[in-house]
């Protein structure tokens, strides 16, 4: 099987969702002496994109999504060591803390964002549900974040968003990192009220607005 | 049934597991197997089934979906499992109806079987998400409470005091909510129907020590209201959700199980989400001993529940249910339409058609949008109100056609909704009576086409 029939069989086990197949894909091309990167760019990515493709026109769901994020991060385990270990910078766009408001306890919309934002090439850490704003903060910095992204459903958890961006400016720290807010209580006209970077209806426009802010 | 205390001991005996093993090796696989094993298809095309088989078989597998991968609760990290005997012992007892309100206006709503034709389902008003300027929250109530076809109203929500939001879990939400259910009973004494009963308690309160303040008998609630508990991620039952499980069975109140499945999450597609919906309906009365059930599927992205399949899911939840178990269900909708618009209307009367031949009530819905402040404007919801009481008279197989002549006019909006009317855009604010001529002519022509298509539905 020559490259373009390893990574036709790399990006179809991601569609498929088949977690054993990528694992077998991946150290095949490895064995071929296919570069971990090429692997990424060339079988993986393009796999998710057509798993993102399916998601937004409700093809599959976020069980389907799931499955394969997680074939793709088995995928990422293998890879990532073999390109630090030869010097590269581990392919992220952009480092992302997440995470749905204090008072907050809804986690599924958020939890389809982590995976869009995982399987486009970000590095996530989601924080989880009813978050306390230092943590947000804290956890920005000690990553060295690129985005905040605090999603609320509540209109009594709102008030949340904009305390994370007000302690952003009372520590300095507020140009440091883009702060992009959503959920189902928000609206864009409330991101430009407490001064988000930017705002998204649903997870898919979150994750192009990502890729906007950190190119 | 096993008894309250044993129910909560289940979220304390269960086998550990973490969330996300819960969904991803329990619930998830599980609910894809039920949906192959009990062969539950929708043909993406019809709206409003009519095959009994097949709304029998999902009842089946919302039965085995509660029996096999349980329920969780994330305080414990444990799953609560239940026998299937025990699951069809509590629906054989399910209440068959659920009395509100006090003095002349003490009625009961009861939980209705598919295709009834002859019955006068309860009718119910009103929406709990909107947040509206309490200058006029009054004024909404009142005007929601007298129109005579009414049985129950949903209030608004007041988040504001002295001019400020109030936070969530923060003692303002406490005053809040206190002081929603005060001008909310004010307003329904003004209306001169001083005993109808407010069934979404308490809209302000996101947190029990909210709602048990606000049930305050002092602030005009009673127990013949009805009291809203929601299930808060899929088949989650938290200890927020249980607590008020316990008060409000400790005072005998009518309890409104509350769930919220959403199309395109961990339910996933139409079928998992007729599904889910139908084993929420089961729980509900296993795990919160509710009188009656709310049920809100949702979609991930648009927010709304106006969808051919998440319509399609809907009414079929209501017809396994009111073939199975006969519990009250009332239905609430989420519609991408504005307040007053026509899109709105059509929307709505889709949604009726298919949920009330199928068993459920009649319940006004919500603008998707429903956060915009002031946008709950009662005429609407009479209108909506009559709808619902014209679909009562047909059977699912007469409303499917009108189901599908209606999907069309507003299928292809969801993605961009028509923006609608506030409160005072509508309404002379002195006599509260109906100004705006586009809002007024929006209502009337849809009325008109309504009847055209063969749906008489007469001014009340």
């Amino acid at each position: 099987m020559g490259d373009e029939g390893i990574f036709e069989q790399l990006k179809q086990s991601i569609v498929d969702q088949d977690e054993d197949a990528v694992l077998e894909a991946v150290n095949k091309a490895l064995a071929d002496g296919v570069d971990p990167k090429t692997i990424i760019d060339k079988g993986l990515l393009p796999g998710l994109n057509v798993i993102g493709e399916q998601f937004e026109n409700e093809d599959i769901f976020l069980p389907e999504l799931m499955q394969a994020a997680k074939a793709f991060q088995a995928a990422m385990a293998i890879l990532e060591p073999k390109i630090k270990e030869a010097g590269g910078d581990g392919q992220k766009k952009g480092i992302i803390v997440l995470g749905t408001v204090k008072g907050d306890l809804h986690s599924i919309g958020k939890n389809i964002l982590k995976l869009l934002f995982e399987t486009s090439g970000f590095e996530v850490h989601d924080l989880g549900i009813d978050v306390d704003l230092f943590k947000f903060i804290d956890k920005a910095g000690e990553v060295n974040a690129d985005i905040i992204a605090i999603s609320a459903l509540l209109t009594t958890t709102l008030i949340g968003q904009r305390d994370v961006i007000d302690a952003l400016k009372d520590q300095g720290t507020r140009e440091k990192y883009k702060v992009i807010v959503g959920g189902g209580a928000t609206t864009e006209e409330w991101a430009d009220t407490i001064g988000a970077d930017g705002w998204a209806g649903t997870a898919y426009e979150a994750v192009n607005l990502a890729n906007r802010l950190v190119s | 049934m096993i008894d309250l205390v044993e129910v909560f001991e289940r979220a304390e005996t269960g086998p550990l597991t973490s969330e996300t093993d819960y969904y991803m090796k329990r619930y998830v696989p599980k609910l894809a197997e039920l949906i192959t094993r009990h062969k539950i298809k929708w043909d993406n095309e019809t709206i409003i089934n009519a095959d009994d088989d097949l709304t029998d078989r999902v009842f089946q597998a919302a039965v085995d979906l509660l029996a096999e991968a349980g329920a969780y609760c994330p305080e414990t990290n444990r799953v609560m499992e239940f026998t299937r005997e025990e699951i069809l012992l509590a629906c054989s007892q399910a209440p068959k109806g659920a009395t509100f309100g006090e003095r002349r206006e003490r009625k009961t709503m009861y939980g209705r079987r598919p295709d009834t034709t002859d019955d006068r389902p309860w009718v119910h008003v009103g929406g709990g998400i909107y947040t509206t300027d309490e200058q006029i929250f009054v004024d909404t109530v009142e005007k929601m409470a007298s129109f005579n076809i009414v049985d129950s109203v949903s209030v608004p929500s007041i988040l504001h005091l002295r001019g400020k939001d109030a936070r969530v879990r923060s003692p303002q939400e406490i005053l809040s909510a206190c002081k929603t259910v005060r001008l909310a009973r004010e307003g329904i004494r003004r209306s001169g129907r001083a005993g109808m009963p407010i069934i979404n308690g308490i809209s302000a309160a996101s947190q029990p020590a909210s709602m048990f303040a606000a049930t305050y008998p002092e602030f005009g609630l009673r127990p013949s209201d009805g009291f809203l508990i929601d299930f808060l991620s899929e088949m989650v039952v938290g200890y927020e959700a249980l607590q008020k499980v316990a008060f409000y069975n400790s005072i005998s109140a009518n309890i409104g199980s509350t769930s919220t499945p959403l199309f395109g999450g961990y339910a996933g597609g139409a079928e998992g989400v007729a599904v889910t919906a139908t084993c929420y309906m089961i729980m509900g009365n296993l795990i919160m001993r509710g009188s009656y059930h709310y049920n809100a599927p949702l979609h991930s992205k648009l927010h709304l529940s106006s969808t051919k399949p998440l319509i399609w899911a809907i009414a079929m939840s209501n017809a396994a249910i009111g073939r199975n178990m006969g519990y009250p269900m009332v239905n609430l909708p989420y519609l991408g339409g504005g307040s007053g618009t026509k899109q709105y209307h059509y929307e709505m009367a889709c949604y009726m058609l298919a949920v009330v031949t199928s068993g459920g009530n009649v319940f006004s819905g919500h603008p998707a949008m429903a956060v915009q402040s002031d946008s709950l404007v009662p005429d609407d919801h009479k209108f909506h109100a009559e709808i619902g009481l014209a679909a009562a008279k047909l059977t699912r197989a007469q409303a499917e056609p009108l189901a599908q002549k209606l999907f069309p006019l507003f299928g292809d909006k969801l993605k961009d909704p028509d923006k609608g009317f506030t409160f005072q855009e509508v309404y002379d604010m002195k006599t509260k009576r109906i100004v705006n001529k586009d809002y007024q002519r929006a209502m009337d022509e849809v009325r008109d086409e309504l009847a055209g298509m063969g749906l008489e539905v007469p001014v009340s």
